[in-house]
């Protein structure tokens, strides 16, 4: 069930938790926590997976047709709570410097955010089972046929800007584990 | 769209990673790993380190960023170009070797971080412990104060003024550090190592000359005079005498270690042990009252000549003169002992036994004539023939062991005589009553043949 938006409310809980530890630590540390140190390799790590588990888990429960895995409403719903803490978690991660593969990284992580966004109220526009299985017959046809050409190109740009976006993170990771984190 | 594909399978999601590795490819191949950059290097100008006069000029990442699978570090590639502090690293005298000792896993990035910005500074301690007391100075004392090293430093951190000490330590206290300064001099290294061994929790008493009494209340000065070192401070001499030369009332008879009568608590009182002094109490003036010799509290300059407290206890009123000490000794008047051959009349033969009121008529006994004849009277038998000189015949043995000596004509040679020794007789034998009455026939009854009562 998306109409309640319960993840999102989950989404801001999770948002003020960690909001809450970085001002912790800022207070504690009386500066920024930088990317490469402890509390900001964490934020980096932790939010590079969730973002990893939004891309991949809820794109295999799609492609199972199994219901033993759970609803897909419930998937779309993680989906989009991780989707959505895992990207402010990075952001924290950037110790609000925007440079080189990294800046372009965050770029992208607050663009798929964005797409991520609209691509939900695009997928409410189609009503649908609990399982995601689309109900025919409560949209016009002319109204159902223009959602899902809708969902369809917003599917085209969504996953192109996402691989973009795990391509740049996995290069600004080895980059930093080169640079940074093995340095001798 | 309902497709069984995963989403990076797509054909947009495949064009979009080949694009993607493309670009980065491509940059890679023009910047090198500048995109991984995780700032502007430093941009500061200085000294010509291996061709660049800052960080920001080296335009390669592998210039200082090694392989992390290398034998190489990044401190290596520090020491390229900055081959004065490799040097340093081998000398523990100097900082970075000071730096190496403490802490050898400390990378030079440790406390020089980069790619913070062209302006950032590029040393940072952060939480590195820096073994600043093992270059001579503990900044345990200087928690708060010291919050950069550029606070003391300035600029150079290699460099130090004193003048860092004075500026802070006046706006502290003003009064102390101006005196303290004239007082001590302005090298405050040479004797401060910030561990507070002089400083605030500094206690004297630490060393084997406490502070105790007055001493406490003194000014370091006063006995440290002049110490620019730890050596002068610690070369500061501990005897009494050192400082309280000027304050010895005594005048140095009493020794220069005051501290057998004195305390610190103050001159006064002291425990004085008179024994120490010129005149040491013996017998009965131990047991005599302070104030029986020392009148009206002066202590200084009191006569030590018996005479100046004896006078009045003379029962020999002055005839023996004023040094009791001649007979007497301090236990007991009556314990005297005169020798009268010390006297200019000496006592020998029968003058030994006489009684001394025999000569010292009166109870006098200075001012006595010595000559023979102020006792002896010229006996009748000289009939005045001879002077008062006594000795000039007789010995005081003896009165008629005398040995005369004068010319004696009688009884003359062609009669038989010899002159004084007239057969050895002895001078009452010729002359019965005096000198001047004389009889042969005492001896020479039957004539003058045959000598002494021969019928010659």
């Amino acid at each position: 069930m998306l109409r309640g938006g319960k993840e999102l409310w989950l989404a801001v809980l999770a948002g003020i938790l960690i909001t809450g530890v970085y001002g912790a630590v800022v207070l504690f540390t009386r500066k920024i926590p930088a990317a490469g140190e402890l509390f900001g390799h964490l934020l980096g790590i932790f939010g590079f997976l969730l973002m990893l588990m939004t891309e991949t888990l809820y794109s295999l429960r799609k492609r199972t047709r199994s219901a033993r895995w759970g609803r897909m409403s419930s998937w779309l719903q993680f989906h989009i709570f991780t989707g959505l803490v895992g990207p402010y978690m990075v952001l924290l991660h950037t110790s609000w410097k925007f440079n080189g593969i990294a800046g372009v990284t965050t770029l992208f992580t607050l663009i798929i955010v964005i797409s991520g966004f609209i691509g939900r109220y695009i997928f409410t526009r189609i009503p649908r089972t609990l399982d995601g299985l689309e109900i025919e017959g409560t949209l016009s046809e002319s109204a159902l046929r223009q959602a899902r050409q809708l969902m369809s190109l917003w599917h085209a740009v969504h996953i192109p800007i996402g691989m973009v976006l795990f391509v740049t993170a996995f290069v600004h990771m080895g980059g930093a584990l080169y640079y940074a984190t093995f340095l001798k | 769209m309902q497709t069984n594909r995963l989403g990076c399978l797509t054909v947009t999601g495949v064009v979009s990673v080949f694009i993607t590795v493309c670009a980065i490819l491509g940059f890679a191949l023009f910047n090198g790993g500048q995109m991984f950059t995780a700032g502007a290097l430093n941009a500061q100008q200085g000294d010509n380190y291996g061709g660049v006069t800052s960080h920001a000029q080296i335009q390669e990442c592998s210039a200082c960023h090694v392989f992390p699978l290398g034998a190489q570090t990044m401190a290596d590639r520090c020491a390229v170009c900055h081959t004065d502090i490799a040097a340093q690293m081998f000398d523990v005298a100097q900082l970075h070797g000071a730096i190496k000792q403490k802490n050898a896993a400390l990378a030079c990035r440790d406390c020089h971080p980069e790619h913070r910005g062209e302006t950032a500074s590029l040393t940072e301690l952060g939480d590195n412990e820096f073994p600043h007391e093992a270059l001579g100075f503990s900044l345990n004392g200087h928690p708060l104060t010291a919050a950069t090293c550029s606070d003391c430093h300035g600029d150079d951190v290699s460099t130090f003024s004193p003048a860092a000490c004075d500026t802070c330590h006046r706006q502290l206290d003003v009064v102390f550090t101006q005196s303290h300064v004239l007082s001590f001099g302005n090298d405050c290294l040479a004797c401060h190592d910030g561990v507070d061994r002089f400083g605030d929790d500094f206690t004297h008493s630490a060393f084997v000359f406490k502070l105790d009494g007055e001493h406490a209340e003194a000014a370091c000065t006063k006995c440290h005079l002049d110490a620019r070192t730890i050596v002068d401070l610690q070369s500061a001499p501990q005897d009494c005498f050192s400082c309280h030369q000027q304050d010895d009332e005594h005048s140095g008879r009493f020794g220069q270690d005051c501290s057998a009568c004195h305390s610190p608590s103050g001159w006064q009182p002291a425990k004085f042990d008179h024994n120490l002094s010129a005149f040491k109490l013996e017998g009965e003036h131990a047991e005599a009252k302070c104030e029986q010799c020392h009148v009206d509290n002066v202590f200084k300059g009191t006569p030590t000549d018996c005479y100046s407290c004896h006078q009045k206890d003379d029962e020999h009123n002055g005839a023996y003169g004023t040094d009791c000490g001649g007979c007497h000794n301090p236990n007991d008047w009556e314990d005297a002992s005169f020798d009268h051959n010390l006297s200019n009349f000496p006592l020998t033969g029968a003058h030994v036994n006489t009684a001394c009121e025999k000569c010292h008529t009166g109870g006098q006994f200075k001012g006595l004539d010595s000559s023979c004849v102020s006792c002896h009277a010229d006996p009748d038998f000289h009939a005045g023939a001879f002077n008062t000189d006594c000795a000039s015949c007789h010995n005081t043995s003896n009165w008629n062991q005398a040995s005369f000596n004068l010319s004696h004509p009688e009884p003359r040679a062609e009669e038989g005589g010899s002159g004084i020794n007239h057969g050895g007789a002895t001078c009452r034998q010729c002359h019965p009553s005096t000198v001047y009455q004389s009889s042969c026939t005492a001896c020479h009854e039957g004539g003058f043949e045959g000598g002494e009562g021969g019928d010659d």
